[in-house]
């Protein structure tokens, strides 16, 4: 078990690709840890750096404090898990398993002790002599698990190792994952571009852009205060909406322009929101946030053209159209129904709204100074 | 229904498209086969040129029986070891080698190219040329650095290794380029998985590289064993089979006994199985290629 540190982590790929600029952050003794961001952030750049595949190009990476940049990964006692298995095809899954404890020279016993606990712990028993061509993608995605807690690394680097799964099984090896990390303990980073499993799984999260970290915590806290516009429309689908507006003065307080529409702000964020009077913002409220019934009151309406109504079944999600045609997404009962093209009044709930400099689409502070 | 009739159409109009190419391949390849098998059969000299006297499997009774065929066996069976393991290892540690390569990767493939792409009787007669005992270059180059002269083709010995030296240097290549694609081809992700496991060099390319290069190995193996058992030119054109019978091999062997022994008869009965040997290596080639994909 270990704890990894990677200070002012930087990669370029000659001749000028920044595939990683600058990452500082620190991987707790134990903790499940999400890397995620869109393709080609440098997420898995990252995770090979810390295996030891690829060279870091400045910054320093530590394992339990001790600097590993000019490690062999074999001598970092790191396991990954590759996207697509990267399975040994000449060997049999018994084989995939030995293979790296015949070479770390662990004795034939143990080699077959572990071989059969941890085949046992992930259900491949009964596949340990067939070769990888001859397992369905879920097992061979078990396998390469498999190979790396047979060798009980100090930590496991998962690269996206679900993505090339169907839907449900994805969903099935979430929770094993989960159940897995709960009962080694062990420190797992794993890299996906699945909002989804990093909300689930992550005890925290880094969300990555362009090779830059963009925001760090644990899910719900980086779900309700998203460090930027990135961030809002990244996590959740549909992901928070974000509209070009301004802050006005509205009725003694303030209020933001939504082309005509006025919406006002709770009167516990004027003081915070005051500085950006007559100012360019951008708005974002989240599509639960948006009700189609006023509710017990305190809630700002808004009124919308119907563009569609998607069905899910627990919930509907509704395409509405504002005034100057921006489209938003609210989630709603799944009683609704209305016409296409019909007028409908939503009720938003601004006590969850956000507010981010449109030039720098930086969040703005909702209390403070101000 | 109407599918089949298409296809059926679409195949009648193939063949039509096909027919003069086929035409001319059955006209130089299966009537000299023909030919040859049919003349096996007949007691058809050079002396009596003609298909007069059946004598049916008599002549490869006789071809066994041939003075000097266990020795054209024995070198042709040295030749086509020693040959194609020598390049199968200068081949492979090539392509190993270029496979790292990225700069002036194209330089190197057409160095490599060069050899194979020029006529066995011209390297043939440039390699005769430099290996002349007494007006050749090798030993002009070899006096100066203080060797003394060796005789390449007059001397036995000297003269098999030097035939297996000039095929190696011909069709190195082929081996060289072969394995090179086969391992430009292996996928990258156990290399890596194989990096994590803590494989040294060497234990990777013991329990990877090799293991997943076996198919492409054999196939490159195959091919130039069958091509070696053919070889001709070089012995034509350097040696004449000789000095002695040092150098006669199989396909010489047959050319001497029809154009010296005047017996076609006989040298087309040992062709004919000469064939046959070549044809069952193709087959088994063939049959290993189908089951690999
Ligand atoms: N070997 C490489 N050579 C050049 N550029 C690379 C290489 N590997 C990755 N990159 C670039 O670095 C960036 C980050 O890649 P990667 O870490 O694979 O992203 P992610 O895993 O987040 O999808 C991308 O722009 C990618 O094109
Ligand atoms: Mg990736």
């Amino acid at each position: 078990m270990a704890q990894i540190t990677l200070k002012n982590l930087g990669k370029m790929f000659p001749p000028d690709v920044v595939a990683v600029a600058d990452v500082n952050l620190t991987i707790g003794d134990g903790e499940f840890f999400v890397l995620l961001g869109p393709s080609g952030c440098g997420k898995s750049t990252t995770l090979r750096m810390i295996a030891g595949l690829e060279e870091a190009t400045s910054g320093d990476i530590l394992v339990d404090g001790r600097r590993v940049n000019d490690d062999d990964p074999a001598d970092r006692d790191l396991a990954i898990v590759f996207q697509n298995y990267a399975l040994y095809p000449h060997m049999t899954v018994a084989e995939n398993l030995a293979f790296g404890l015949k070479l770390r020279k662990v004795a034939p016993t143990e080699i077959t002790s572990r071989t059969a606990a941890t085949s046992r712990m992930l259900g491949i028993e009964p596949l340990l002599k067939r070769k990888p061509r001859e397992l369905s993608g879920g097992q061979q995605q078990r396998v390469a698990l498999g190979r790396a807690l047979v060798r009980q690394p100090k930590a496991f680097l998962f690269d996206e190792p679900l993505s090339n799964l169907d839907a449900k099984l994805r969903a099935t090896m979430r929770t094993e994952l989960i159940k897995l990390h709960q009962s080694l303990g062990a420190t797992i980073v794993h890299v996906t571009h699945d909002q989804v499993e990093a909300m689930t799984m992550g005890q925290r999260i880094c969300i990555m852009k362009d090779g830059h970290v963009v925001q760090v915590g644990p899910p719900m806290e980086v779900y309700r205060n998203p460090a930027d516009t990135f961030v809002a429309g990244f996590l959740a689908s549909p992901p928070m909406n974000l509209l070009d507006a301004r802050v006005v003065d509205h009725a003694g307080g303030l209020a933001v322009a939504l082309g005509e529409a006025r919406l006002a702000v709770p009167g516990a964020f004027n003081g915070a929101y005051g500085a950006w009077r007559d100012r360019d913002v951008v708005f974002g409220i989240r599509p639960e946030d948006m009700h189609d019934g006023a509710g017990p009151g305190g809630r700002t309406p808004l009124d919308v053209r119907v563009v569609a109504v998607e069905a899910l079944g627990p919930e509907v999600v509704l395409v509405a159209a504002l005034a100057d045609g921006r489209e938003i997404h609210a989630r709603l009962g799944p009683g609704f129904v209305a016409p296409i093209g019909s007028q409908q009044r939503l009720h938003l709930d601004l006590g969850a709204m956000h507010l981010f400099d449109r030039e720098t689409r930086k969040a703005i502070a909702q209390r403070g100074t101000g | 229904m109407a599918a089949g009739a298409l296809a059926r159409r679409d195949q009648r109009f193939g063949l039509l498209l096909t027919a003069p190419g086929l035409a001319a391949l059955l006209l130089v390849v299966l009537f000299p086969l023909g030919f040859a098998v049919f003349t096996s059969l007949f007691d058809y000299t050079l002396v009596h040129p003609n298909h007069d006297t059946f004598v049916g499997f008599d002549k490869y009774v006789e071809a066994w029986n041939a003075d000097y065929l266990p020795d054209a066996l024995w070198t042709t069976v040295k030749f086509v070891v020693a040959s194609v393991v020598i390049e199968f290892v200068i081949g492979f540690s090539v392509a190993l080698a270029l496979n790292r390569v990225t700069r002036f990767k194209n330089v190197y493939y057409i160095i490599l190219l060069a050899p194979l792409l020029m006529n066995p009787v011209v390297v043939a007669q440039l390699w005769r040329m430099i290996l002349h005992s007494e007006l050749g270059i090798m030993n002009y180059v070899l006096g100066m650095i203080g060797i003394g002269k060796i005789n390449f083709l007059g001397d036995p010995v000297a003269a098999f290794w030097t035939v297996v030296l000039v095929d190696i240097w011909h069709q190195v290549s082929f081996m060289a380029i072969l394995l090179l694609a086969g391992l430009a081809a292996l996928p990258r992700e156990p290399y890596e998985a194989a990096r994590m496991d803590g494989a040294s060099a060497v234990q990777t390319f013991v329990h990877i590289t090799l293991p997943l290069m076996r198919p492409v190995i054999a196939v490159a193996l195959l091919l130039r064993l069958i091509f070696a058992i053919k070889t001709f030119d070089i012995v034509f054109i350097m040696t004449k089979g000789g000095p002695g019978t040092a150098t006669d091999l199989i396909s010489y062997f047959i050319y001497r006994s029809a154009f010296f022994g005047l017996d076609v008869g006989r040298a087309s009965a040992m062709s004919v199985a000469l064939l046959l040997i070549v044809l069952a290596l193709t087959i088994y080639l063939y049959r290993y290629m189908k089951s690999l994909a």
